[in-house]
């Protein structure tokens, strides 16, 4: 196979120094020095389960029972004493040692595109800065640059209403998901249900391997030439990229991606769904050393688009994407656990916001940001608690209210991530990683 | 919204040398000028300020470089060959790669000038009104084009700024059409057949959801150079404006919001019918306009940045009264904001860096050429193309970007010319040149999300919003794009691909004719000796049966190359 020739000490220096490498160089250098493939030290990995559409808190982690806004679900019991959640989240119920529930989230933004980059980004989408989403600017810090497979995976994406939401913005495309199984919308195709692919990821079936190795050392020249004469940080950096996408096509980091080395029992245990198949496949990304892997769950049934956006026929739509939820998630933890990765890995679940306790004419529940939940789990992350309170009819904040800032501030205190880190913008301002007038929530971090 | 911390107090730069007469009387002249004039048009003294030809400013251009260069023992980098200059020039000024037959006849040009009669050339063509209109939608309406809400606000910004780069419309005139449009013109009213979409500039307002605060922010940033909205929330902790300044500008657009909050018709729907178009509808201006700061019980009156007032006459209308103190001679900012500007899209860098910061504690890298280069496109009626000719006839526009033929690293010496990436649509529009693609998608069609049609696709894809284009990066996604995606494909495929299946087959080349007709029309060069050596042993080692083929891969390895994604 060809290969490119590997980066010298100095190219580093000029990449760290530019910017295009970001975060600890040293213990790159130190693999360098030893020349060895050990594996650097077990780092910390985000995992954010995005629901797109807006879950219903009052149907799955924030139950009013007994309340007219109550609906027709009941709660459990779950393995910590006194704290219930939903019935169709029995999986989650056992394990809810580990989960910190926040019930208090409360932001003023209604709209899906808008609370998409709201919550994804931290910040509302005005003026010129183009904030970077959260799984940027955690991969930054937490990623090696080196790394074979790309430090930030975006599973199964619904980004139709808010693709900013889904960008590195002002940190550069370097920091940009790769995509798996990017869809716009519709279901799939029947037989190709689950496919969660990487879009171009192998050469025009017409173009052998053989062809392809040909054309790479063609282009390898072509660069290398032109590079020697042009010794900048983007000459360097584009070359990288290609590497890097070479890699992901060829070794056996690209079989991170194929999710046919697990046993059926396995992928059955997660859910044939896309969902289901993108934790197992979150998990494999994981255990790889992937820092920030986030999977959508944005509907069920073959449906593909803003699956918990529940105006209608609520509780029937609630409780078939709880099952998915809860067959993909619990098995994660579980499957995190057994490999000694939970403690290292930090579990996120949101939504862009939540949904009204009033249950509307049409048995639906329609977007309600003023008093919702989130969920954190895992590592660095103290669970068995619900955090802050709504009302009996939760329609307000009683207790311990959460801003969207809070929150991303506990999420990368969790990864060990100063929230105070800055990024130059693309207008030239330092901008910290979160708004510095948040504060993590104390009680939820371990 | 602001959550940032300013960067620390810069020193200015020390200065390398004393003040021409010139320099110092022009400096001594904005001071007066700006100090206390809201209304300076008829400030005498202007007239008699000595007027530069083009070539006269470049020359004065690479004197004040030159001066920091011998200051600091810069050796400059060794002018671009001819190839280079080709293709930096087309791009910049048109927006992509040169023809294979335009690459030859610049070559092959022995006639004098040929570099300058290039530059009119390209200057009066239809791609550059469009390539500027592109530049200037992005920067008012910024990602307009990555966010679905936003989306449909670019195609008739751009139509509308495209017939005002195509008439040369003064600079001072279109940005007060666009702060002030009162009725559409001829030509936005009655486009050509063949365009889809009806001018207008009022996405502007659409964009900025015609909030005061937003209207105000984006126009002090884009056309005084000056980031206010910082004080939006709280005073500036640095830099002059504080929280009542911003808020004394948005006063200005108040009357942008009642129109739009009234539901009235005025706006959107007279836009539609071709009408007239009064965003502000038909304002009442009150002398003492003014505007209460959100959450607080604070209430400003509209005041310019510079804390003078207008000096009301019933009838006026604010907004007008604002674009004419934007747009005065005696406002220093909004000539050094373009200027800076037009040099960011020539260098990579502005003579502020960055351009969106001009402000006291952020001085330009050469202050007197600053001041002298804006005093000029001031006097020679706000003229981009004047811009243009000067700075790509410059010493430093005609440097080479190679790193081994001298210059420094330090990019605000201008000593060296930066590799910049080439914008999504740059790229799109040179793969189509190269490989010889036919898009049927009008221009202005395709940006609906999901229906990623050739143009948009590539938007989508190699979006980049890094800081600055001398920065930007490719992602691992696009490497993939370029690698195996359908477009390569086809133009790498012996039927499809259009360069390609005519150079394969013209009966008149032979092989290293054919090798090098790709590289023309790629990196729009000659091969070097020691590449045509290599690709032609390959071309060759492949056999005749095979020989079509292997000009596929020379020719997939030239479109994946860093050289031809770079703006060299």
């Amino acid at each position: 196979m060809f290969q490119y020739p590997p980066l010298s000490r100095r190219d580093l220096m000029r990449l760290s120094s530019a910017g295009v490498i970001a975060g600890s160089m040293s213990g790159w250098f130190e693999a360098l020095a030893r020349g060895a493939a050990a594996r650097p030290a077990r780092s910390r990995s985000c995992i954010l389960l995005w629901m797109s559409g807006g879950p219903s808190q009052m149907d799955t982690f924030d139950l009013k029972p007994g309340h007219a806004h109550g609906g027709t679900f009941k709660e459990i019991e779950t393995r910590v004493p006194g704290l219930k959640i939903s019935e169709h989240l029995p999986g989650l119920a056992k394990q809810a040692d580990k989960l910190a529930i926040v019930r208090s989230m409360t932001t003023k933004e209604g709209d899906h595109s808008r609370g998409t980059y709201l919550m994804r980004n931290g910040y509302l989408p005005q003026g010129p800065v183009r904030y970077p989403t959260l799984g940027s600017l955690v991969s930054k810090e937490l990623g090696r640059p080196e790394a074979e497979i790309p430090n930030f995976v975006s599973i199964a994406p619904y980004r139709f209403f808010a693709p900013a939401a889904f960008s590195a913005g002002f940190l550069g495309p370097q920091f940009d998901p790769l995509l798996v199984g990017d869809g716009v919308g519709g279901g799939e195709e029947e037989g190709d249900r689950y496919a969660l692919k990487v879009a171009d990821l192998a050469a025009p079936a017409d173009v052998s391997r053989a062809t392809v190795d040909q054309r790479l050392g063609l282009l390898g020249s072509l660069n290398d030439r032109f590079i020697s004469a042009h010794d900048t940080a983007n000459s360097l950096g584009h070359r990288i990229a290609y590497e890097r996408a070479v890699m992901l096509m060829r070794s056996a980091s690209g079989s991170a991606f194929n999710l046919d080395e697990e046993s059926s029992e396995a992928r059955d245990a997660y859910g044939r769904n896309r969902f289901g198949q993108g934790c197992l496949l979150a998990r494999r990304l994981v255990e790889r050393g992937v820092p920030f892997v986030e999977v959508t769950l944005s509907g069920v049934d073959g449906n593909n688009a803003l699956g918990w956006d529940t105006h209608v026929d609520n509780f029937e739509m609630v409780r078939k994407l709880s099952q998915a939820l809860d067959a993909a998630w619990s098995r994660l933890m579980i499957e995190l656990a057994e490999r000694g990765l939970l403690d290292t890995t930090t579990i996120v679940w949101m939504g862009e916001f939540g949904r009204t306790p009033k249950i509307n004419p049409s048995g639906g529940r329609d977007h309600f940001p003023q008093a919702w939940s989130t969920v954190l789990a895992g590592g660095g992350v103290q669970g068995g608690q619900a955090v802050g309170r709504t009302s009996p009819d939760g329609e307000q904040v009683e207790d311990r209210p959460v801003q969207v800032g809070d929150l991303l501030a506990t999420i990368v205190s969790a990864l060990k991530i100063d929230p105070a880190t800055q990024n130059i913008s693309n207008v030239g301002r330092p901008i910290k990683v979160v708004d510095p007038s948040a504060n993590p929530i104390a009680e939820v971090l371990s | 919204m602001c959550m940032t911390s300013r960067r620390g107090w810069r020193q200015p730069r020390a200065r390398r040398r004393t003040l021409t007469p010139q320099g110092a009387l022009a400096a001594l002249s904005i001071a007066v000028l700006w100090v206390g004039t809201a209304k300076a048009g008829d400030v005498p003294g202007i007239s008699l300020r000595r007027e530069l030809d083009a070539a006269a400013l470049a020359a004065l251009i690479d004197r004040d470089l030159a001066g920091r260069w011998d200051a600091e023992g810069i050796v400059p980098a060794r002018p671009a060959d001819d190839a280079e200059f080709l293709r930096r020039v087309s791009l910049d000024i048109v927006g992509k790669i040169p023809s294979v037959s335009e690459v030859r006849a610049f070559l092959d040009d022995r006639g004098p000038e040929k570099r300058r009669r290039l530059v009119e050339r390209l200057l009066d063509r239809g791609a550059y009104a469009t390539h500027f209109a592109n530049a200037w939608r992005e920067l008012l309406l910024p990602g307009a084009n990555n966010n679905l809400e936003t989306r449909g606000l670019a195609p008739p910004f751009e139509a509308w700024l495209k017939i005002r780069f195509s008439a040369d419309t003064p600079y001072d005139r279109w940005v007060t059409e666009l702060l002030t449009p009162v009725a559409m013109t001829e030509a936005d009213a009655n486009p050509p057949a063949r365009r889809s979409t009806v001018a207008s500039p009022l996405a502007f307002y659409q964009f900025n959801e015609r909030k005061p605060e937003n209207l105000a922010a984006n126009t002090s940033r884009v056309f005084l150079g000056t980031q206010v909205q910082c004080a939006q929330c709280h005073d500036h902790p640095l830099a002059r404006w504080k929280r009542r300044e911003f808020w004394a500008l948005a006063a200005f657009f108040g009357s942008a919001a009642p129109a739009e909050t009234r539901g009235s018709s005025t706006a959107d729907e007279a836009g539609e019918n071709g009408k007239t178009q009064t965003p502000a509808g038909p304002s009442a201006p009150v002398p003492g306009l003014s505007i209460k700061i959100p959450d607080t019980e604070m209430v400003v009156e509209a005041k310019f940045l510079d804390g003078s007032s207008p000096a009301w006459r019933p009838g006026d209308d604010p907004r007008r009264e604002l674009t004419r103190w934007i747009t005065s001679r005696g406002n220093p900012y909004f000539a050094r904001a373009a200027v800076n500007r037009i040099w960011e899209h020539f260098f990579g860098r502005g003579l502020v860096d960055p351009v969106d910061d001009m402000d006291e504690s952020n001085p330009p890298s050469h202050p007197e050429l600053f001041d002298e280069v804006a005093r000029q496109f001031v006097d020679h009626g706000y003229d981009f193309k004047y811009l243009i000719r000067a700075i790509t006839s410059s010493r430093a526009y005609q440097l080479t970007s190679r790193t081994d033929f001298g210059g420094t690293d330090d990019p605000s010496a201008f000593a060296r010319m930066p590799l910049r990436r080439m914008t999504p649509e740059q790229l799109y529009d040179s793969l189509v040149e190269a490989t010889g693609f036919r898009d049927t998608t009008p221009r202005q069609q395709g940006a609906v999300f999901g229906v990623e049609t050739g143009r948009a696709a590539f938007q989508a894809k190699f979006a980049d919003q890094s800081a600055r284009r001398s920065e930007a990066q490719t992602s691992i996604l696009q490497a993939l794009a370029l690698m195996n995606g359908t477009f390569v494909a086809d133009a790498t495929d012996l039927q499809r691909g259009g360069t390609l299946a005519a150079v394969a087959d013209a009966p008149f080349l032979d092989t290293p004719a054919r090798i090098e007709a790709l590289f023309m029309a790629s990196l729009n060069r000659p091969s070097e000796p020691a590449e045509a050596e290599q690709f032609l042993a390959y071309v060759q080692q492949a056999g005749p049966d095979g020989e079509k083929a292997a000009l596929a891969d020379v020719f997939w390895a030239l479109l994946n190359s860093a050289e031809f994604i770079m703006n060299h």
